[in-house]
């Protein structure tokens, strides 16, 4: 498993172990809420479910500093809900704790790995994502884009840093990469590490960086962690989250296996469909039908809850169930359209 | 015989080298058809400083066919400029003139940084505004010279640099440079930044443009990879001209061992040079009664070097000396006095052009397209 594939069932806890990430236990929860009030429920249900060093970004914040937040995306193709997952999720962590949000498009990457994108479709990915992004309701005013070809000069100086620091073995060890691979394959992730400094480097004291994105993407924040140790930054700090299963029975929604994934852009009857056929499984637990709901769109819990032993109970239908999953999934769309139509030219701002 | 872009060791036998990197040796008839367009011949032409290129006479043909070429040279910058660093920037100046081209500076800070685990990254940067300053005072056109910083001016590199990264592997630099996996990452991207200035030009212009790079003929390796992928990207592939080591002018060079402060700064208070020539080393002999009778040795002497690269244009004053020096009638210690003379009067002009050069610095920085 590297960043680049994930294929097959994923053992979440093993992967957890392997990392030699923690556990969000119950007492890291009680703590979180004394700071954001209530739980979010992504927290509740163990969407996000494994950490690195939150304790001492939550260490920082209550010696009253504050901490960052830093995503990304390679932009490539249209967003799908599992991407949402993440960033729902970031979206709520910058509200609780008014951080700041860098949200890194990797169109450097997509152009290195990628022999069918070129700039202009790279381009044209970018401001599509950035909507997606912003209709979830990031604030603006809070919220930093970085387009690694347009804001190059934002981050060079400190891949710079960071490069000189790994050597191509911990390359080979961390990402699988070897002689075959590109020079910028090879350097791309000190690119993608610099964000997490960003904040420290600007304001000339150390600022935390917590960053949530799938367990997958964790090599890049071990060798960012070695990478702090030596330019005397905080540490990069990591929630983890699961990912959102394929609707056919991958792992996740993936983006080159378009049945899989329901699109931000997909037209209601589409949506429909690729519900219809998906492949449920023989348990909520595994189904993927079952967690767009728990892990996205059905925040009520009492309503999780009751989809649950309705299924088990053998209640409902799969072909019932999924019907109305695409009139939510349908709704969440159509709302999520119309935000991101009314933003456009905020967004357009935000990506100079 | 070691000759890395980092590493340059043992004694250079240039025959072996123009064979073992595969490109063509310097002819009269190339020297003389610079000339022709410039007006007159360098004396770094007429001195032997070229001693091997690559499709230079391809370059010349097209300028002759009334296309537009472009030059590529640039600088580590590690440290202050010394006399033996102005050489190739003043023969750049001769053919920005003769040939009405553009010039694409590279301050190459990342790789100095890079490379160097001693140096801090803003350390470097320093010196590529400090050494941009000597580069402007050597007379560059500023409406046709682009100096830029890898590190600062990212942003007009980092694409294009990326298409060049992206087509290398790291097998094939590990052949090329000799990494090992023990390296860092950020060596391994470097040769992409070096090699894409090599399409600066012609990416800004939207139109192919022929690159001439005149540098020392260690930094080949770079060209080497960076003609194998020029015509998969749609460019011509860089044209060299390459200029031979001349350690008789550099810091810590063969010829210096002895004398740790041969090299003279750009930045020296001129009496400081003037000392440091009085105590150069010299083809002289051990006495003067030996010298009389035996004569000097110019082939080994710094101040011979001095006077044949930089401070005698004229040929016949310069056969003059080397006669009174090889006949014992020119001691070393007048010969010094006279040099010292000369790179006093060089330093006080050179050091007035690169206050001036302050002003206009901007001037000379790379611009976002328009």
């Amino acid at each position: 498993m590297t960043p680049w594939a994930v294929k097959g069932e994923i053992d979440y806890e093993g992967l957890m172990e392997r990392f030699g990430a923690e556990p969000i236990t119950p007492r890291l929860l009680e703590r979180i809420k004394r700071h954001t009030g209530g739980l979010h429920y992504m927290l509740l249900r163990g969407v996000f479910y494994s950490h690195r060093d939150l304790d001492a970004v939550l260490d920082h914040r209550e010696r009253g500093g504050r901490f960052v937040l830093y995503t990304g995306r390679g932009p490539a193709g249209p967003v799908h809900l599992g991407h949402l997952v993440p960033w729902t999720f970031t979206k709520h962590l910058q509200e609780a704790f008014g951080s700041k949000l860098f949200f890194q498009f990797t169109d450097d990457e997509r152009l290195l790995i990628r022999d069918d994108v070129d700039e202009g479709l790279a381009g044209h990915w970018v401001l599509e994502n950035a909507m997606d992004v912003m209709a979830l309701g990031f604030d603006p005013e809070n919220t930093e884009f970085i387009v690694n070809t347009r804001h190059a000069s934002r981050l060079y100086p400190l891949a710079l840093k960071i490069a000189r620091g790994i050597t191509c073995s911990t390359m080979r060890g961390a990402f699988g990469l070897g002689d075959e691979s590109s020079l910028g394959k090879m350097f791309f992730p000190a690119m993608q590490a610099a964000p997490c400094f960003l904040a420290s480097e600007r304001a000339g004291e150390p600022v935390p960086c917590l960053v949530p994105a799938g367990i997958d993407q964790d090599p890049y924040w071990r060798i960012t962690r070695d990478a702090a140790r030596r330019l005397g930054y905080p540490k990069p700090a990591q929630v983890h989250g699961r990912m959102l299963p394929g609707l056919t029975g991958d792992a996740k929604m993936s983006s080159s296996q378009p049945l899989t994934a329901v699109y931000t852009t997909d037209v209601p009857e589409l949506v429909e469909r690729k519900i219809a056929e998906a492949d449920t499984g023989d348990h909520p637990s595994r189904c993927p039908v079952y967690q767009i709901r728990y892990m996205l769109l059905t925040e009520d819990d009492d309503e999780a809850q009751e989809l649950y032993a309705d299924c088990l109970a053998g209640g409902m239908e799969c072909s019932e169930c999924k019907a109305r999953l695409a009139e939510t999934v349908n709704s969440f769309l159509r709302r999520h359209r119309r935000r991101r139509s009314l933003i456009r030219s905020g967004v357009e701002k935000m990506l100079e | 015989m070691v000759v890395t872009p980092w590493e340059v060791s043992g004694d250079i036998d240039y025959g072996k080298l123009i064979e073992q990197f595969g490109v063509q040796p310097m002819t009269q008839s190339l020297a003389d058809r610079i000339a022709g367009h410039a007006g007159y011949i360098h004396m770094q032409l007429r001195r032997g400083v070229y001693i091997s290129h690559r499709d230079t006479d391809w370059w010349l043909g097209e300028y002759e066919k009334g296309n537009k070429v472009g030059l590529y040279t640039g600088r580590g910058p590690s440290g202050h400029v010394h006399l033996g660093h102005l050489l190739p920037w003043f023969f750049c100046k001769y053919l920005q003139d003769a040939f009405d081209a553009d010039l694409y500076f590279q301050m190459t800070d990342d790789e100095k940084y890079l490379f160097n685990d001693h140096l801090e990254l803003e350390q470097t940067i320093g010196y590529t505004y400090d050494n941009a300053l000597d580069v402007i005072a050597c007379g560059l056109d500023p409406e046709k010279t682009h100096i830029f910083s890898d590190t600062e001016h990212i942003q007009h590199l980092y694409k294009i640099g990326l298409k060049v990264a992206k087509r290398v592997t790291y097998s094939t630099a590990k052949a090329v440079f000799g990494f090992r996996d023990s390296d860092n990452i950020g060596m391994i991207w470097y040769p992409a930044l070096q090699a894409m200035t090599c399409f600066l030009q012609s990416d800004r212009e939207g139109a192919n443009i022929p690159c001439l790079i005149p540098a020392a003929i260690d930094q080949d390796p770079y060209w080497r990879m960076t003609r194998d992928i020029a015509e998969k990207l749609g460019y011509y592939k860089p044209a060299q001209i390459h200029a031979k080591f001349l350690p008789g002018l550099a810091e810590g060079g063969k010829m210096s061992a002895s004398q740790p402060e041969t090299a003279i700064f750009t930045t020296d208070p001129p009496d400081v040079a003037a000392g440091k020539v009085m105590s150069a080393f010299t083809g002289g002999r051990d006495t003067v009664e030996e010298q009389r009778r035996l004569g000097g040795r110019p082939e080994v002497c710094n101040v011979y070097a001095y006077y044949y690269f930089l401070f005698e244009d004229d040929d016949t004053a310069l056969r003059e000396r080397e006669a009174a020096c090889r006949s014992g009638a020119l001691l070393c210690g007048e010969c010094k006095k006279q040099l010292a003379e000369r790179v006093k009067a060089f330093l006080v002009d050179f050091q007035a052009k690169r206050e001036k050069a302050k002003e206009v610095l901007d001037d000379f920085l790379i611009k976002p397209v328009e």
